[in-house]
């Protein structure tokens, strides 16, 4: 028989939907898993299951079990100038193959040079030297995990000296020479974009619509110096007007987009993890109306009701096998 | 000549973790200078690190308080910055540290106490005894384990090869001992209650047992003979060699108990020959 020597997946196969999800963490666990209340996804640091076994892994196992999973890195330091940290890949390679996550994804940045990390997400300068490098350490990371990474764009506080590429020319960049797909922070965007004085929609209008794969919405801090403010990438509280201002411009570019509300310091308590996620939706949902409104428009000439937009909004949901799946996610 | 992104990172790294190296040279004027850019950076890096270190010994940090802390945390992120991103291993040096950090000196139990938040932080995200999570994979969260050492296995064992068995200690399991009552003092600060009883310095030496039974850690007392017993196994010497070590510190140690014991708790969860 054929068959009898693939193993089948103890998950099933539970790809990423186009709708809002919510990050995984400690405190979280047997609320959820008691609660399992109705989101798209979960994500979860990779590096927080780095571990060999004990509470973290069988949590995550449980979780698997009831969501979709993206795997969310910190660590692979892939614009370091030493040569790829294989322990690390192998780690990861390791989680990957046991929780068989839908998305994997690492940061635009690097960590670590000379064997020393910082555990931050260090800008890199927007160089060719630099492009290149960290188009050689995509490829090998992907070559290694014998799967698609996601590359995040950071939040960043300077800028470098030597830069000579905009940093979504440097995305897009890597995205054609390696295959990888993006994971558009709009928070971050914001925050950069406030911190530098760049214009966040051009910054969103040069991303390579295709391959954005996921959306990241977070809350920032604003720290005031005396020389101004600087906008700092915390992760702690709700998602500010400006950047939901921004998510509903960037679905109505991209259409929609699984998207996270990442939150990992200050924790609240769950529920509002998955309010955060439901506002999210609401945006989306908004834009799809909006979109069947401007199909039904072109067809009937203006003639649409209400009742019909909502009829071609089932229908598009029903077309979209990501979307059709999106009420069994949080069944038995 | 426009330097190597080699030489930005060190130099970014060094600013980092040195005040004084001015990264002028590489960072651009923005909204404010250069340095005051950078220096952001190193306020998250140092933060993050503390928060790290932090979150493995909170009992140090209730002993020393929060100022000295960090001051202690800033000191040992220089001297010993993680070496890799994955941070489940950053702070295994901080009780060698501590032992040797001059302004902590007069704290003589503070590495002991170190050292059992590390021993408790390795047994947390140790190995699970083979076999476990895939059977424990539908159990409710601190549903017991079957012992994954069948006792009646060692049926098959001829008794003249009692000597040489070789048993197999948890992954989690890890050995800690002080001239200090380090579990009291570990215990007493680790709650969040205002309510910390006083402590005797001289209440006597602890041995102690660090391991994870299910997903929870214990810490474990332990007679100097069955330290010694545990102590042999987990260098993986024979039984006969393990006995000979712990009869050695305690003569009326009951063995046969241990054993059991130990079995039937998964504390040892193999043998080979």
């Amino acid at each position: 028989m054929s068959g009898a020597t693939t193993t089948p997946s103890p998950f099933g196969a539970r790809p990423i939907p186009a709708a809002a999800g919510i990050g995984l963490r400690a405190a979280h666990y047997r609320e959820l898993l008691a609660a399992r209340p109705a989101v798209g996804f979960l994500e979860v640091h990779s590096e927080n299951y780095f571990g060999d076994g004990g509470a973290p892994l069988h949590y995550l196992e449980q979780a698997r079990a009831h969501y979709p999973l993206s795997l969310h890195g910190v660590g692979l330091s892939l614009g370091s100038t030493d040569p790829l940290n294989r322990k690390h890949v192998a780690k990861l390679k390791r989680l990957v193959d046991r929780f068989e996550p839908a998305l994997v994804s690492d940061h635009l940045c690097w960590c670590s040079v000379g064997g020393t990390f910082l555990n931050d997400l260090l800008p890199l300068p927007y160089t060719e030297e630099a492009l290149e490098h960290f188009i050689t350490h995509v490829a090998q990371a992907q070559e290694l995990l014998g799967r698609q990474l996601l590359i995040e764009n950071p939040s960043t506080y300077l800028t470098y000296r030597h830069s000579t590429i905009p940093e979504p020319d440097f995305l897009a960049e890597v995205t054609r020479r390696t295959g990888c797909a993006l994971l558009l922070d709009v928070n971050n965007v914001y925050v950069s974009s406030r911190n530098h004085g760049f214009d966040a929609t051009a910054y969103i209008d040069a991303m390579p619509a295709h391959a954005v794969q996921e959306i990241h919405l977070a809350g920032y801090t604003v720290n005031v110096y005396p020389e101004g403010e600087m906008l700092i990438d915390t992760h702690n509280a709700r998602v500010h007007e400006p950047v939901w201002k921004l998510y509903r411009y960037t679905i109505a570019r991209l259409g929609r987009r699984p998207t996270l509300i990442e939150w990992d310091a200050d924790l609240p308590a769950l529920e509002v993890l998955v309010e955060e996620a439901q506002l999210a939706d609401a945006i989306m949902d908004a834009h799809d109306a909006v979109a069947d409104w401007d199909d039904e428009s072109r067809e009937t000439a203006g003639s649409a009701t209400q009742e019909t937009v909502a009829e071609t909004k089932g229908a598009r949901r029903k077309a979209n096998p990501t979307c059709s799946a999106r009420s069994s996610w949080h069944e038995n | 000549m426009a330097p190597s992104l080699r030489e930005i990172q060190q130099c970014f790294i060094d600013a980092v973790l040195h005040e004084q190296v001015d990264p002028a040279s590489i960072v651009a004027d923005g909204r404010f200078p250069a340095a005051r850019h950078l220096q952001l950076y190193r306020n998250n890096v140092f933060e993050s690190l503390t928060a790290a270190l932090r979150a493995v010994y909170p009992a140090i940090e209730r002993l020393v308080g929060d100022g000295f802390f960090c001051y202690a945390a800033h000191e040992y992120v220089v001297q010993h910055p993680p070496t890799s991103g994955n941070l489940h291993d950053f702070g295994n040096r901080f009780a060698a540290f501590l032992a040797a950090f001059r302004p902590a000196s007069r704290y003589e139990y503070l590495p002991d106490v170190a050292r059992l938040e590390w021993a408790w932080h390795e047994a947390f995200h140790a190995a699970d005894a083979k076999g476990r999570s895939r059977a424990a994979k539908n159990m409710a969260p601190g549903a017991a384990d079957v012992p994954p050492l069948d006792p009646a296995s060692l049926a098959n064992v001829s008794p003249e090869q009692y000597a040489l068995l070789r048993f197999h200690i948890h992954p989690s399991a890890r050995l800690v001992a002080s001239r200090f009552p380090v579990a009291a003092i570990w215990e007493a600060n680790i709650r969040t209650d205002d309510d910390v009883p006083e402590i005797d310095l001289d209440a006597g030496a602890d041995q102690l047992l660090v391991i994870r039974r299910d997903l929870t850690v214990e810490v474990e007392h332990l007679g100097r003979g069955e330290y010694a017993l545990l102590e042999a196994m987990s260098r993986h010497e024979t039984l006969g060699e393990a006995c000979k070590a712990a009869l050695a510190h305690q003569p009326d140690l009951d063995l046969v108990r241990c054993l059991q014991e130990y079995v039937r708790r998964a504390t040892l969860i193999g043998f080979s020959l």
